[in-house]
């Protein structure tokens, strides 16, 4: 389980950290992401929408990241 | 008033004939038309004339028609004029923050929003509701299927917001107040058009001794100048969207040859002279930086590019992708080469922030 600390970072750097880092997984592979972004929920809403990975929030500003 | 506007900014530029309009009466000065000498009579007659102008074009009756000065105070009157303690706000989640705003202070629910930008209905009915519904959204350009809304939500009283919409998309005639915002004829900003069709049940918000005269005016230069527009703009509304239409769908089609890109509601079901687009992995504030150094001047509803830091409500909402966004208004004076130029723009500095 990769782990990505995204908290202070704004718009749209998590999900180009996220992105960079999926590409090295395999299918079925997870990344916990940490953002207090406020645009980061519905850009990853979004986001795995466009490239088919699947995500869920765990807590307030905890992220679980499935790769498709 | 007179705006200094990019060229595919949302701010309209003025009409040319409002802009003479305004120019004579600010040269010539006015009276005040609710004084009794023969000058404020003069600018009475004329602001009468000018009322009724604004109303054919809008096709209301002429003494359902008040002009106000800030939008902000035309959801107040508009909306808050319908509500009582008895009725729940029916409104939705791609609405302007005003209604928000009004729906924080009473009861109230949302109607969320599809992907396609369409407002989803109810499966019950609202009793004893106000429904605010805005004809079009003012960021995507997405036209709502008022009727179905109406028909599912059954409220008692609506609330129509017009301001995106204005002239553009007409039909919708079983409202009880609605409002326009001059700006979408070309008209000058800081004038709005409030029409109540029925006055049993709207009352003024606002503190007032007479009931009877509504205590809020507008600017008369603005008030004419905004007649001239929609005037003009009534004749030229259906080439303005033909051509628009046509533009937007070059824009649309070369935009989704850009991978990963996110182009918020149709074409079909959209104000033609609108478009938001959303790429992903690029910041909203670079890439609308590159594009203003091309000579291109766009909106943006990315959170970088906010006050607030807070990303667009309307594209949240309907779970477009927010960072990364440009909003393109398509005004009547814009050529196939600044298209064309606006397109390379994009497609260039899109290509530059993700290498």
């Amino acid at each position: 389980m990769i782990n990505i600390d995204a908290r202070g970072l704004r718009c749209p750097q998590p999900i180009i950290e996220l992105g960079k880092q999926i590409s090295t997984l395999n299918s079925g592979d997870q990344i916990t992401l940490y953002s207090d972004d406020p645009a980061t929920e519905p850009d990853l809403s979004a986001w795995s929408r466009m490239t088919g990975n699947k995500f869920s929030k765990i807590e307030d500003e905890k992220f679980l990241i499935t790769k498709n | 008033m007179v705006r200094v506007t990019g060229n595919f900014q949302s701010e309209s530029p003025l009409h040319p004939k409002a802009f003479e309009v305004l120019h004579a009466a600010f040269e010539n000065g006015w009276a005040d038309p609710r004084k009794l000498s023969q000058s404020g009579s003069k600018a009475n007659q004329v602001k009468n004339q000018a009322i009724e102008s604004i109303a054919a074009s809008l096709k209301v009756p002429v003494d359902s028609i008040f002009a106000f000065s800030s939008m902000t105070l035309g959801y107040y009157l508009g909306l808050q004029g319908l509500l009582t303690e008895s009725l729940t706000l029916v409104h939705g989640a791609t609405d302007r923050k005003d209604i928000f705003a009004i729906a924080s202070r009473s009861s109230h629910h949302v109607l969320p929003s599809a992907l396609d930008g369409k407002l989803i209905s109810p499966d019950q009915q609202s009793r004893n509701s106000v429904l605010a519904l805005s004809v079009a959204n003012a960021e995507t350009g997405v036209i709502q299927e008022c009727e179905e809304i109406i028909r599912s939500v059954n409220p008692d009283r609506i609330f129509l917001d017009a301001t995106a919409s204005g002239i553009r998309v007409q039909g919708i005639n079983n409202y009880s107040t609605a409002i326009f915002d001059s700006r979408s004829w070309y008209g000058p900003s800081e004038l709005g058009l409030l029409v109540i069709k029925d006055k049993s049940q709207w009352s003024n918000p606002l503190p007032h001794l007479n009931a009877a005269h509504p205590n809020f005016e507008a600017s008369l230069p603005l008030l004419l100048a905004s007649a001239v527009a929609i005037e003009n703009f009534s004749s030229e509304v259906e080439e303005a969207n033909l051509r628009a239409r046509k533009f937007n769908s070059q824009l649309r089609d070369s935009f989704a040859q850009i991978p990963d890109v996110d182009i918020a509601g149709s074409l079909d079901s959209s104000l033609p002279h609108l478009l938001s687009a959303s790429f992903l992995n690029c910041n909203g504030e670079e890439l609308l930086r590159g594009i203003q150094g091309d000579g291109f001047s766009v909106d943006s509803g990315s959170a970088c590019t906010s006050d607030n830091l807070e990303p667009s409500h309307v594209l949240a909402a309907m779970g477009v992708l927010t960072h990364g966004n440009i909003r393109i208004a398509i005004h009547p004076d814009a050529t196939q080469s600044e298209i064309d130029g606006l397109i390379s723009s994009v497609k260039n500095n899109v290509e530059r922030l993700r290498a």
